[in-house]
């Protein structure tokens, strides 16, 4: 096992910057997922550790050692492809013993490591098969069995559910969290998919136009989102912003829109009067948006709005609300008992809201 | 005006086809709609009978005498037709076999009834000396396999015996094969990669396959030519450059008169590289490079991703190119007929086709030739049979 350093990667074809210094240090024993959106160059990082793309400029680490002009097969790392990548003409067992017999390695050796591989996977019953006989959860499994029987420092995972339907995803997804337990090897998994990036990391680095966002545990990254683009990107549903600019009336600071004045308290949002005339987003999770006329503790004052679109999702139920020119996503207990057009008022809880500026989009709040 | 007298044929003979396939198809349209009427059978099988006793009268197919006989065989066959549309067909799939029906006619007349002639002539004695005879009285006598006995036992030419070209016809087709799938895969591999002007050099090396063969295969000769040609003009450059070369018995070579066999191969080779280059091409990009990336972690050197990854993934679309290399080199006439000149040139460089085609029509041995024709058939189609079997057996394997 071993930790990986990228030292201010970047990466470009010819003009198009796709990465754009990135640093980061991964840990020994550490599962590191890396989440952005299509296009943001995670897959082009993963591919660079991997040795299947040129670095323009910077340093990769593997274990201490400068992996820049190791060939992908000295790099002591495995790689689970998007597609698979099955060698469609060999076993099962073939394709997974296929490293192994280009490193002439004794055959018993290779024998007992794909048996050990197949019975963590239960695979052991389709040893004989082809890959064109298997599931895509099966032909998953022989891809991470693949990677397994080689006992690399390294797992490197590129957006591996992303072929599977949704409840093979899920199932697959638990397997992949068991076998970190059972390999505790150091694994980097590029993924969209912000749910798979939430439940399976033990920390998260969010990634967008080829710069790192935000790193950290998913509980950091989610409480505490750096910037806008991973407020919005993390979480679900996506967290809802209200758009406005900071006034102060004597002592109190309000965020004021066309159609929405709302008070900031001090804990929020501290040396209120000094922002005063900044335009900013407020961001609150649909989680922290309650629905009903009740005072509560830190919260606001209550907002009048029109139920617009209900969504049940069995135990919860989205409400999309109006409040104004303001357009509010709430989660909360199912059944709420109101047909669409009807009046609901709705409160905001200052506990959980993140306060980025319009213009920076960092974060400004605590 | 010649022009315009022309273009009046055309049109005339495009307006003839026209009819025809409208006659095909009311005739199928006839049968797939009325096939339940009372008066049905009765019917189609006085008309048509008739309708093409007149029509091969007007023609001039048959004479006067032998119509009777003639009128019988299509009200035969009239009737069959009858009850195949009424108890079998009973007017289901009417459009697929209306659009089917012309190419249908055409592929009879064009490749069912020359084959069906073949055989029944394969089985008689058409030669010079019996063609008269048998335009005059349309009696040809009967000789049983003596026909295909005579292709294993006496020589279609005046020195080759049949063993012998078979033997030199499989040699022609394996060497050339050979080359054409590894030259082919060899530039293929080359044009896979990221090179500039990539697509100006696949347009260069398609040439040959692009050019008609009757001209390629002149102009190559030409360059074979012992003096003229540019391979001789060059080998002697190289032998006055490098004496030691010539020393050692390197220099200008009578092409076509000593080696004749070997310089059809040449040009064969030549012209047959391009069509595997392209279906290989098509097979190598059609591979995902995914493979490629595993295989580049899993440590293959790149000789073992041609071997472990590149050939068994493209030999689904290798096999067949492979299967129609091997047919058309075994048939190819072309090269060798060009390159040795025709009747009286060399009998050193000919295969079983070109013998045939020697045997037929410049000594006239027709039955013969027909007997010779369908063992040569026999034996290609089971080099076929052999060649897709072995394919289904691979392609099950994945």
């Amino acid at each position: 096992m071993a930790d990986v350093k990228f030292l201010k990667v970047t990466k470009k074809f010819n003009e198009n910057v796709i990465l754009n210094g990135v640093s980061v240090e991964i840990k020994d024993h550490e599962f590191v997922v890396i989440v952005g959106p299509s296009g943001c160059g995670k897959t082009t990082l993963l591919r660079m550790l991997a040795g299947l793309e040129e670095i323009t400029a910077g340093d990769i680490h593997i274990d201490n050692i400068l992996v820049n002009n190791i060939h992908p097969s000295k790099r002591q790392i495995a790689m689970v492809f998007q597609d698979y990548a099955l060698y469609p003409h060999m076993t099962v067992e073939e394709n997974m013993s296929f490293a192994l017999r280009l490193m002439k390695m004794d055959k018993r050796e290779i024998s007992a490591r794909v048996h050990e591989a197949a019975a963590i996977l239960q695979l052991t019953k389709l040893l004989k098969r082809m890959p064109k006989q298997l599931s895509g959860g099966q032909r998953q499994r022989v891809a991470i069995g693949r990677a397994i029987v080689r006992k690399p420092k390294v797992f490197l995972f590129d957006e591996p559910l992303s072929n599977l339907d949704a409840k093979l995803r899920e199932e697959m997804r638990v397997e992949i969290a068991k076998l970190y337990q059972r390999l505790n090897a150091t694994i980097i998994y590029v993924t969209h998919d912000q749910v798979e990036a939430m439940t399976l990391a033990g920390r998260i680095v969010v990634m967008n136009h080829g710069i790192i966002q935000q790193t950290g545990t998913p509980i950091e990254v989610y409480r505490k989102p750096d910037n806008l683009f991973v407020a919005g990107f993390i979480g679900s549903p996506t967290m809802n912003f209200l758009h406005g600019k900071l006034s102060a009336e004597g002592e109190k600071l309000f965020l004021k829109n066309d159609s929405l004045t709302l008070y900031i308290p001090p804990f929020l949002l501290a040396d209120g009067a000094r922002n005063a005339g900044r335009e900013v987003v407020l961001g609150i999770r649909p989680d922290d948006v309650l629905v009903g006329s009740g005072t509560r503790e830190n919260c606001s004052e209550k907002i009048e709005g029109v139920l617009e679109v209900s969504e049940l999702l069995g135990h919860r139920e989205n409400l999309y609300i109006k409040a104004g020119e303001n357009r509010v996503l709430a989660t909360v207990e199912a059944f709420f008992n109101q047909s669409p057009g009807s009046k609901v008022s709705v409160r905001f809880n200052y506990r959980n809201m993140h306060v980025f500026d319009k213009k920076t989009q960092q974060r400004i709040n605590n | 005006m010649d022009i315009l007298y022309s273009i009046y044929e055309v049109l005339w003979f495009v307006l003839i086809v026209a009819a025809g396939i409208a006659a095909i198809e009311g005739y199928f349209y006839y049968h797939f709609k009325l096939h339940d009427r009372k008066w049905f059978m009765a019917v189609s099988a006085v008309f048509f009978p008739l309708a093409a006793v007149l029509l091969c009268r007007y023609v001039g197919l048959v004479q006067g005498a032998g119509s009777g006989e003639l009128w019988a065989w299509f009200f035969i066959t009239q009737v069959i037709i009858n009850l195949f549309f009424k108890h079998i067909i009973k007017g289901r799939f009417s459009l697929p076999y209306m659009l089917l029906a012309p190419a249908f006619v055409g592929l009879a007349l064009l490749l069912v009834y020359p084959f069906v002639f073949q055989i029944y002539l394969s089985f008689h004695d058409l030669k010079l000396t019996t063609i008269m005879a048998w335009k005059n009285t349309g009696h040809l006598p009967f000789v049983g396999i003596q026909q295909y006995i005579n292709v294993f036992t006496t020589s279609p030419l005046s020195e080759v015996s049949f063993w012998a070209l078979l033997l030199r016809t499989v040699w022609w087709t394996f060497i050339n094969v050979f080359f054409h799938v590894t030259g082919g895969f060899a530039l293929a591999l080359l044009l896979n990669n990221n090179i500039r002007f990539k697509g100006i050099y696949r347009t260069l090396l398609v040439i040959p396959w692009a050019m008609p063969q009757v001209v390629a295969v002149l102009a190559m000769r030409g360059e074979f030519h012992s003096q003229y040609g540019f391979v001789n003009i060059m080998l002697g450059k190289l032998a006055v450059a490098f004496p030691a070369l010539a020393a050692m018995g390197f220099g200008p070579v009578q092409w076509l008169s000593d080696h004749p066999l070997a310089t059809c191969t040449l040009i064969n080779i030549w012209l047959g590289i391009p069509f595997m280059m392209v279906v290989i091409l098509g097979g190598l990009q059609s591979i995902s490079s995914s493979y490629y990336d595993a295989a580049d972690i899993d440590g293959a050197s790149y000789f073992q991703k041609l071997r472990y990854i590149t050939v068994p993934l493209i030999r689904p679309v290798l096999m067949p190119a492979v299967t129609l290399g091997t047919v058309w080199t075994f048939n190819n006439i072309n090269v060798i007929y060009l390159v040795t000149g025709q009747s009286g040139g060399t009998e050193r460089a000919d295969i079983l086709v070109s013998a045939l085609y020697k045997a037929a029509f410049t000594y006239n041995r027709y039955s013969y030739s027909a007997a010779f024709a369908i063992v040569i058939f026999a034996i290609l189609f089971f080099i076929s049979v052999f060649y897709l079997k072995t394919f289904d057996a691979a392609k099950d394997e994945r």
